[in-house]
């Protein structure tokens, strides 16, 4: 078995889990013992003694750690930034893999247990959420579409569109507008606990394994966070240009192409 | 690094007043010493200093032709280098070259380390003297070196003199050897800065080696936006950490469990890029278990001084000027800093970026203008020399911008063609002039020979020399680091953590970043 220590600071909560990973294929994999603390702006003080305390707690010591797996948003992105870099310094420090998991699929994976339609609503501040929808079944839970940022109406609209069936709704972005939600979804709509609108250590463990966590990991440097949107300075300038402001693979800055004059 | 001996003076009795109380029951007192260096023909008091603050002290007084050794104390952490031998050296030495025939001390007969020293040092036990030591009732035995007259005490003395030389030059910090490791010399840090738009890395031997200096420059990234866009400035630090890290390591030739300590820039700052570098070294502390130092950029800027010229020491005025700091600091010891002024609007970096920003030179265009600025006459035109009069130490360097902007567009406005050389000349000298006179003076009210100056306008020819020429008239010698270590780096803040860590100050897991920050 291999130790999987995992983290996630995009949410309000500061959420870290410390799993095994068993190598018999056809085995599952354990949670050993998880942590989640509500955080708000605090990530970078609470993070890394949470994790401390946990793997001490689990009766087992950091240099044990074999695979870390960081949630990489969307979310608040210095949140997102601050579990990505404490993660990446970890995982170069014990020279082991670092695996990057959504952070609404480890908020989606809480629903495992169910069947149905779940949709995430993550708080992109500014008017605006981060939606994603999820299908759980039969243990599964799938994604339905790409991380994206969007106004809550027009979220709500294309759901209530494209969705014929029940729909629980989870996310903190909620906390603002489930009313929103509420109103164009009517009848459909099922608004989860707030409890269960964050990411939790186990989550992450469970979306990590998911995804595929005994095969596609990555070097420390590989994984960066889900932005959805560019710095401000970009998108101001992509208006002023009179194009819609686009994002490059991880929604990373970078120097024009060549011949864009400007 | 080394330390060295010289006379003790009133500015350092703060610190030996510390020393003192750790190391004896029954202190002396401020009033004691200062009494002692108001005695100046019959008396000769030395410190051993160091890039770390004063280690040690002792002090002779001479009636006639004999030296009583007064007082001698090394601070705990820097016992058993030899300091000892090295402070006893100097009196020793003075002790001749006045001519004196004998020293002689007392020494408690329980300190057994304290007499072989003495016994090393040419000293004999010649009798006791009955309840000398008055908080313990002990008695004190009464030391005397035999006549300096004779040439078997010449030979001695060199002899020491030769183990004082090994002894300064062997100061380092002293530090625990992992287990297996007896090949590694020195310390070894690695330094982490991500405070403004570079994301750098270091690798530093024993506080003065610079066994590697990474720095990715993201400057093509914001030039576009005419100065840093902090988000950006974020977000490319957490692409680029891991590898700037993994490239310092290898190019100094060592992996993470050689390494002795991590430092990282905790303020000041933009705070969304501290917050990655802190959290990222708070990541690799927890995997590596070794000390996290947090370190204030400002001092890493003041110790880029020492990287370039292992003989700069405190007492010294510092002039840090960079895109984000304008300021002046009196430094009377590593670790003990004053600011005596600083910006109150831009800084002069900032202004230097604006500037050339208005006179269409792009970004960041500092440079561009110092260059324009040398082929110009800096008396073309006459701009405000903002509080050059003002009875303090700070500066104000918006007003300036604004007269050159309002300048160049009523000039335009009139159909008048501009020299861009004139312009940046006229500018130029505006913003030096200040700089250099508040500089020297604030290097005479301070009573220093030494000063530094660091940040990335460091860079700038016309402001080195006109402050090397000017503060030359007052006797004072100015070090300015080579540019590599004057605009941002890790190998500076590694620098300044080697003398932290030394200190004992490291941070915790918990460790917030400080984008405010300032130096004290």
């Amino acid at each position: 078995m291999r130790l999987v220590l995992a983290l996630d600071t995009a949410t309000s909560e500061c959420a870290v889990g410390l799993g095994s990973w068993p190598h018999e294929i056809g085995a599952e994999p354990l949670v050993l013992g998880e942590a989640n603390v509500s955080s708000h702006r605090a990530a970078l003080t609470h993070a890394v003694p949470m994790i401390t305390r946990l793997v001490e707690d689990c009766d087992h010591v950091v240099r044990d750690v074999r695979v870390v797996v960081a949630g990489r948003g969307p979310g608040s992105f210095t949140g997102v930034r601050i579990g990505i870099a404490t993660a990446k310094g970890l995982a170069q420090g014990l020279g082991v893999p670092l695996f990057g998991v959504g952070t609404l699929d480890a908020i989606a994976e809480r629903f495992a247990g169910r069947e149905g339609l779940v949709g995430v609503v993550g708080d992109a501040m500014r008017r605006e959420v981060y939606p994603a929808l999820f299908r759980c079944e039969g243990g599964r839970v799938v994604r339905l579409a790409p991380d994206t940022v969007c106004a809550p109406a027009e979220v709500a609209a294309r759901w209530a569109n494209e969705v014929r069936e029940p729909l629980l709704l989870a996310g903190e972005g909620l906390l603002k507008y489930a009313d929103v939600f509420i109103a164009v979804l009517g009848e459909r709509a099922e608004v989860a606990p707030p409890a269960m609108w964050t990411p939790t250590g186990a989550s992450l463990l469970g979306a990590a394994w998911r995804a595929g966590g005994t095969a596609a990991e990555g070097g420390a440097g590989m994984v960066l966070p889900i932005y959805t949107r560019l710095s401000d300075a970009e998108e101001n300038e992509a208006v002023s240009d009179g194009r819609a402001a686009g994002l490059t693979g991880s929604g990373v800055a970078g120097p024009r192409a060549e011949g864009d004059s400007r | 690094m080394t330390a060295r001996i010289r006379p003790m003076r009133e500015s350092d009795l703060a610190r030996i007043l510390d020393i003192e109380a750790s190391c004896f029951p029954t202190p002396w007192t401020r009033g004691m010493f200062v009494d002692e260096l108001a005695q100046d023909a019959s008396r000769y008091w030395v410190v051993a200093d160091s890039p770390w603050g004063l280690l040690g002290y002792a002090g002779l007084m001479i009636v006639e032709d004999v030296g009583h050794v007064m007082n001698m104390a090394v601070r705990d952490e820097a016992r058993g280098l030899g300091l000892g031998t090295s402070l006893l050296s100097a009196l020793v030495d003075e002790a001749e070259a006045r001519g004196l025939r004998r020293l002689t001390l007392e020494a408690r007969p329980s300190n057994a380390a304290a007499i072989a020293l003495y016994r090393s040092a040419g000293f004999c036990e010649a009798g006791l003297r009955r309840g000398y030591y008055a908080d313990s009732g002990e008695d004190g035995l009464v030391m005397w070196t035999g006549d300096f007259a004779a040439p078997e005490a010449v030979a001695a003395a060199r002899r020491m003199r030769e183990r004082s030389r090994a002894a300064l030059e062997g100061v380092r910090l002293k530090r625990t050897v992992p287990d297996g490791d007896s090949t590694s010399h020195g310390d070894l840090l690695l330094a982490i800065e991500t405070s403004c738009d570079e994301t750098a890395a270091s690798v530093l031997c024993d506080g003065r080696e610079i066994l590697s200096s990474v720095v990715a420059s993201q400057v093509d990234f914001h030039r576009r936006f005419g100065g840093v866009v902090p988000e950006i400035a974020s977000r490319k630090h957490v692409e680029a950490i891991v590898g700037v890290v993994d490239e310092a390591l290898e190019v100094a030739g060592v992996g993470m469990s050689d390494l002795t300590a991590l430092a990282v820039t905790h303020g000041p700052g933009l705070v969304g890029a501290l917050v990655v570098g802190l959290a990222y070294a708070k990541g690799l502390a927890a995997a590596t278990g070794l000390p996290l130092v947090g370190v204030n950029h400002l001092e890493g800027h003041l110790f880029a001084n020492v990287l370039a010229d292992e003989t700069v020491e405190p007492p010294l005025v510092a002039l840090l000027v960079s895109g984000g700091h304008t300021s002046l600091v009196h430094v009377p010891a590593w670790g003990e800093y004053h600011t005596l002024g600083s910006t109150l609007d831009d800084a002069a970096g900032e202004a230097f970026d604006k500037v050339a920003k208005a006179l269409g030179l792009g970004y960041p265009g500092g440079p561009v203008l110092s260059k324009l600025a040398a082929e110009g006459d800096p008396g073309a035109i006459r701009f405000p020399r903002a509080m050059l009069h003002s009875n303090n130490y700070d500066f104000s360097l918006s007003g300036l911008k604004t007269a050159v902007v309002t300048y160049l567009a009523s000039e335009r406005r009139a159909g008048r063609e501009v020299d861009p050389r004139d312009l940046a000349a006229s500018f130029q000298a505006a913003v030096i002039d200040v700089q250099v006179a508040k500089s020297v003076r604030a290097a005479k009210a301070c009573g220093v020979t030494t000063f530094c100056l660091g940040g990335g306008v460091a860079a700038n020819a016309a402001l080195r020399e006109a402050l090397r020429v000017a503060l030359a008239e007052e006797g004072v010698r100015l070090s300015v680091p080579p540019l590599a270590l004057c605009t941002d780096n890790a190998a500076m803040i590694a620098a300044a953590a080697h003398f932290r860590l030394w200190r004992g100050e490291t941070i915790g897991l918990s460790a917030d970043a400080f984008p405010d920050l300032g130096l004290s």
